[in-house]
């Protein structure tokens, strides 16, 4: 597979578990140590790997 | 004096500031519709992140938000950091739109799915959806303004004070330089936004004595509020996924953000842009919501959602002074995102219904001139609609049902978009039917309140649209050579700059 694939498939496994996780795993955890925690951790992922791939940008000129 | 008083001469100040750094700016504004409508493409990394930070967040994240939260708890997070998650796929449209923005010259996103199609008629629909649904969105920034402002002042200055402010200011930022004025203004506007609300957030916090017992008040008191659902049935997984699938594409949807990423001068100043709005959005989502959960807390039973910053902005533990700077700030949220809308519909307008559809000999200047006359009447229409809308209770009118509505109509040009960037075979029949047909369901459920299957307007108008791209584009013939020098082009120019 192509980096752009891999990158489709990280994004697709990131929703998947953005329904998966607090709607179905943690739905009765009345706590912040639940939902509210998850999804900070959980974009927290997401930016950091949105960094990892855009920080190996170089110029160019079109 | 009156709180009245230091809250006009706080919005005088804040007016003459912005006006005096609108002025600035346009010194530097040069001659023809790039310039006007994309500062010549020369804006750097730092200006162009606060900048799209403030058009993204709106009144929409210190009242809606902040409402959605104190009313339906944990999935008011959940579903702002769905839009944030979202903003991953910028690595692959930021560099895309930003390569074929300088490449092919267009000033509008709906100029490049013309060009990309082969057909003025595919940027004329798109322009037309942007004109239809960008008047809610922005209409909810002016109504936010105008709530904000009667709030603080404890009913003195009218809704519709505030709302006649909010709309003087975006005109005038608007036209003064184009998008240099509303640039530099989004700029000194992000700051105050992100720094008032922390401080406010942290006088909140100490007044429940910290974040640990903050916490533990959450759990004992509205424990209800943690968990998705909510016990008292406010969200569940339709309305999550009806208010975050818009806000997830909102990055390519809405063309005052998606016409952002033509403007960075290099690829540096574009990874300044997506990294400082990145961690822009992170810090303020949580700020926003952590504002809701102390609203529940310290002025809980609220009849209307929206109403519940201003009721915390007005409790004796916020200093007024800093009370009424939040006001400001939030005001500059609102007015940072809908001067932008403005801008883009007089772009969008001028280039792609005027130029693309009425007059299509009309020189740079008359183009110019036609965008320019669109803005004032743009805002007119917006601030009606406000009005309207500000004497409407209950959810269907909360400011963030309304603000995810109007990207839900905005959402049935993703296939299409995407299709311009990853698939030869889309054709402009395909575009423009999947266009149209999504619209109009999304017209119809939204102005019927009907939820077949309890599934949202958005929903049902992307299941239909996304197949009917695809059916209508496969019975039709594609602009083949467009196709193929356009994303051949980029094949070559992404693998240069190491872009995905």
């Amino acid at each position: 597979m192509t980096k752009t694939a891999w990158a489709w498939v990280w994004f697709g496994f990131l929703l998947a578990l953005d329904i998966a996780i607090p709607w179905y795993v943690l739905t009765s955890v009345e706590k912040v140590n639940a939902a509210f925690l998850f999804w900070t951790i959980w974009v927290l992922a997401a930016i950091a790997s949105a960094f990892f791939i855009f920080l190996k940008w170089r110029e160019v000129k079109p | 004096m009156s709180t009245t008083f230091w809250v006009w001469f706080g919005i005088g100040l804040y007016m003459a500031a912005g006006l005096g750094i609108a002025l600035m700016a346009r010194r530097q504004l040069g001659a023809g519709v790039s310039d006007f409508f994309l500062a010549n493409r020369k804006l750097g990394g730092f200006i162009s992140a606060l900048s799209y930070s403030a058009t993204t967040y709106s009144a929409f994240m210190m009242i809606g938000l902040v409402g959605l939260t104190y009313f339906t708890g944990v999935g008011a997070l959940g579903f702002e950091l769905t839009y944030l998650c979202g903003m991953f796929m910028m690595v692959f449209f930021l560099p895309r739109f930003w390569l074929v923005g300088k490449k092919y010259g267009y000033i509008s996103p709906m100029e490049l799915l013309s060009d990309r199609y082969q057909n003025r008629g595919v940027g004329a629909t798109a322009a037309i959806l942007a004109l239809v649904f960008l008047v809610p969105y922005g209409a909810v920034q002016l109504m936010g303004v105008g709530l904000l402002m009667n709030g603080i002042s404890g009913g003195a200055i009218p809704v519709v004070a505030g709302i006649i402010i909010a709309v003087v200011c975006a005109i005038a930022w608007s036209s003064i330089a184009g998008l240099r004025s509303v640039a530099w203004t989004d700029a000194f506007q992000a700051i105050i936004m992100i720094v008032v609300s922390a401080a406010v957030l942290g006088v909140v916090i100490n007044a429940l004595g910290g974040f640990g017992s903050f916490f533990d008040k959450l759990e004992s008191a509205v424990p209800g509020l943690l968990t998705v659902p909510t016990a008292g049935g406010s969200w569940n997984l339709n309305m999550f996924i009806g208010l975050a699938l818009p806000w997830l594409f909102f990055l390519i949807s809405n063309p005052q953000v998606s016409q952002r990423l033509f403007i960075p001068k290099s690829v540096t100043a574009m990874k300044q842009m997506l990294g400082g709005f990145l961690i822009f959005g992170f810090i303020y989502t949580l700020i926003s919501v952590l504002w809701g959960f102390g609203a529940t807390l310290l002025v809980p039973g609220l009849e209307n959602a929206d109403l519940a910053t201003p009721n915390l902005l007005a409790l004796p533990i916020i200093p007024m002074g800093l009370a009424i700077v939040v006001m400001i700030g939030i005001t500059a949220a609102a007015i940072s995102t809908i001067d932008s809308i403005l801008l883009t519909l007089s772009s969008v307008w001028a280039r792609d219904i005027h130029k693309g559809l009425i007059n299509r000999k009309v020189s740079e200047k008359g183009e110019l001139r036609v965008g320019q006359w669109v803005i004032p009447i743009m805002a007119i229409i917006a601030f009606l609609f406000a009005l309207w809308v500000a004497e409407k209770p209950g959810l269907d009118f909360m400011i963030a049902t309304l603000s995810s509505a109007a990207s839900a109509g905005l959402l049935m040009a993703v296939p299409t978009i995407f299709g311009a960037f990853f698939w030869k075979r889309g054709t402009a029949l395909g575009a423009m039917v999947s266009m149209i047909v999504g619209a109009i369901i999304v017209l119809v459920f939204q102005l019927t309140g009907w939820k077949p299957l309890g599934w949202w307007p958005g929903v049902w108008g992307f299941v239909v649209c996304l197949p009917l791209f695809v059916i209508v584009s496969l019975a039709t013939r594609p602009p083949k050579e467009k196709a193929e020098e356009f994303i051949g082009y980029l094949k070559g120019a992404l693998k240069k700059g190491r872009f995905i």
